[in-house]
């Protein structure tokens, strides 16, 4: 089998980044204060929550079509946040899923939430289904669930492609306070139309660490702004390389930064 | 990487890899949660090394293995890993499957409001395990008769089942979104601030570009003033503008991404499945 492998400079990269991450980790862990800026989407999480609760009606959280990968791990963490609150509050949370491996870790965050919150015997695990793992089976499904159950509240965290819209649109039409996150950048508009908080590009994948102020989890941010700082410093360098090529092509025949890098000048 | 194998070898292999696993899972179902973490965390990090190395690694190297062809040796493995887990994925299925069962025998059991569609999920679900089998193991011939009815008409029933019931539900599902976008269009039209003035304006070029009747409002500028047509326009907002921020998006999510996995990878991650003590 033919895999793909990287070249010095992507190594290079990526464990540059790689190591300045695992230290702000570090450094945080350590004590040291970090601030994080507001994010309305994940602040919006707790008062969705609540407002279903007065309500007297139920939530619904979706992954998407997510697998068990990163994305789905992230959106595992928001998952677990709001069910304990909706344990604590003694709200049902239904949890839709088009994926089987991560059907079970979901049961397992969900229980454990009930557990966290002492209510260990108000945990209702029918509230955990699979529904199809085919895309519009799976849209139907939930469309139905979001109209039968009258949901007051719907969190959509994980990877989204068509359905989206047509997830997002039948939670507006039953009332739905609905918050979404997801690193699908095709998705993201239909969210922002439709939804009424969304997270976009990597605030998504700074949820954890918003809602647990876990200093490990803050470390990371830290680690992965300063990780983007020396992208952004790549790319502007590139961009200045590739303007001084273009019009000066006799004082520098040669794109020095792309010839470096092995990409084409 | 390994030959194939077939009659009793083949069995064999199979008999030892389920009683392998059967192992395997009764060991994990008994062992106390703290130490399932710790086996987690242990597989995560062995799991990720081992793709974090491929991948880095060059594919040849003289100097890195000096050995035998001067290969990568962690290469080959890739596809039986990658098959180990499609094979994990598939025992799962059950798993799904029991999760629908478990949710609509409950509703026909206690008589709740919509059990008759229950009932049409089980019927679905039956006659296409059933016709589905039953098409992939006989060809479709008219003159080979089956065990009731003839080769071809198990294919014609499986033909009805699937292009005819479940792809035309498929795409009735997708054709709402049609009338779904119209809706959220006409949410987000309404102007209410800068932004979405701006966003309206984008979309009105855009859709503009789109229709003959659009691009011949402006078919008459010529020269400099040409880059002021409306496909000039649509282009510039959807190549230049709109594509630089998707991709400013994307390396933010990039570099989330990579900071998520070093800390699932490292055991640096909180929450479910990642604290020896369970999650605070």
């Amino acid at each position: 089998m033919k895999t793909e492998h990287a070249n010095w400079f992507e190594t290079l990269l990526w464990f540059v980044v790689s190591a300045i991450i695992v230290l702000a980790i570090l450094t945080a862990r350590r004590g040291r204060t970090l601030y994080i800026r507001p994010i309305p989407g994940l602040a919006a999480i707790d008062e969705a929550v609540g407002r279903a609760t007065e309500m007297g009606r139920p939530m619904l959280f979706t992954f998407g079509l997510a697998g068990i990968d990163i994305v789905s791990m992230q959106a595992l963490a928001v998952l677990s946040h709001i069910a304990r609150i909706a344990a604590r509050l003694g709200n049902r949370l239904i949890v839709p899923l088009a994926d089987v491996p991560l059907y079970t870790l979901t049961e397992e965050v969900m229980r454990e939430a009930w557990a966290a919150e002492g209510k260990q015997d108000a945990f209702r695990s029918d509230d955990i289904r699979f529904l199809s793992d085919q895309q519009f089976a799976y849209a139907a499904g939930v469309i139905g669930l979001l109209n039968r159950e009258q949901v007051a509240s719907a969190f959509y965290f994980g990877y989204f492609y068509a359905e989206s819209l047509l997830l997002a649109e039948s939670g507006q039409q039953v009332g739905a306070i609905q918050v979404a996150g997801t690193p699908a950048t095709t998705q993201i508009p239909f969210f922002i139309v439709a939804s009424d908080y969304t997270i976009i590009g990597d605030e998504y994948y700074a949820a954890s660490a918003y809602l647990s102020r876990e200093p490990t989890l803050l470390g990371s941010l830290v680690g992965q702004d300063i990780g983007k700082g020396i992208l952004i410093f790549l790319i502007v360098l590139g961009t200045i390389f590739a303007l001084l090529h273009g019009f000066f092509p006799r004082a520098l025949p040669h794109n020095w930064l792309a010839d470096l890098l092995g990409g084409a000048s | 990487m390994w030959a194939p194998v077939h009659g009793w070898s083949l069995l064999g292999y199979v008999a030892a890899s389920v009683a392998a696993w059967v192992a395997l899972f009764y060991i994990l179902h008994r062992l106390p949660l703290r130490h399932k973490r710790i086996l987690i965390a242990a597989c995560t990090f062995l799991a990720g090394l081992f793709y974090t190395l491929e991948f880095f690694l060059p594919a040849h190297s003289r100097w890195l293995f000096f050995w035998g062809k001067h290969e990568n040796p962690l290469s080959p493995l890739v596809g039986p890993l990658g098959d180990a887990v499609s094979v994990i994925y598939g025992f799962t299925i059950a798993l799904g499957i029991i999760s629908l069962a478990s949710v609509h025998g409950k509703a026909i059991a206690r008589r709740r409001s919509g059990w008759h569609n229950s009932v049409a999920f089980f019927a679905a679900l039956v006659s296409m395990i059933v016709f589905g089998l039953w098409q992939s193991y006989v060809p479709d011939d008219p003159h080979r008769a089956t065990w009731i009815f003839r080769a071809s008409t198990v294919h014609r029933i499986y033909d009805v089942l699937f292009d005819g019931m479940y792809q035309p539900l498929g795409a009735t599902v997708f054709s709402v979104l049609a009338f779904y976008i119209a809706s959220a269009a006409y949410r987000a039209f309404r102007v209410r601030s800068g932004e979405a003035a701006l966003m309206m304006a984008a979309a009105v070029v855009m859709m503009l570009s789109q229709v003959p009747v659009g691009q011949w409002l402006t078919h008459t500028l010529h020269g400099p003033w040409a880059n002021l047509r409306v496909e000039v326009v649509a282009n510039w907002l959807l190549t230049t503008l709109s594509s630089s921020a998707l991709t400013g998006v994307g390396l933010g999510i990039a570099v989330g991404g990579l900071a998520m996995a070093l800390r699932i990878w490292l055991g640096l991650e909180r929450g479910s499945f990642f604290e020896a003590g369970g999650p605070k």
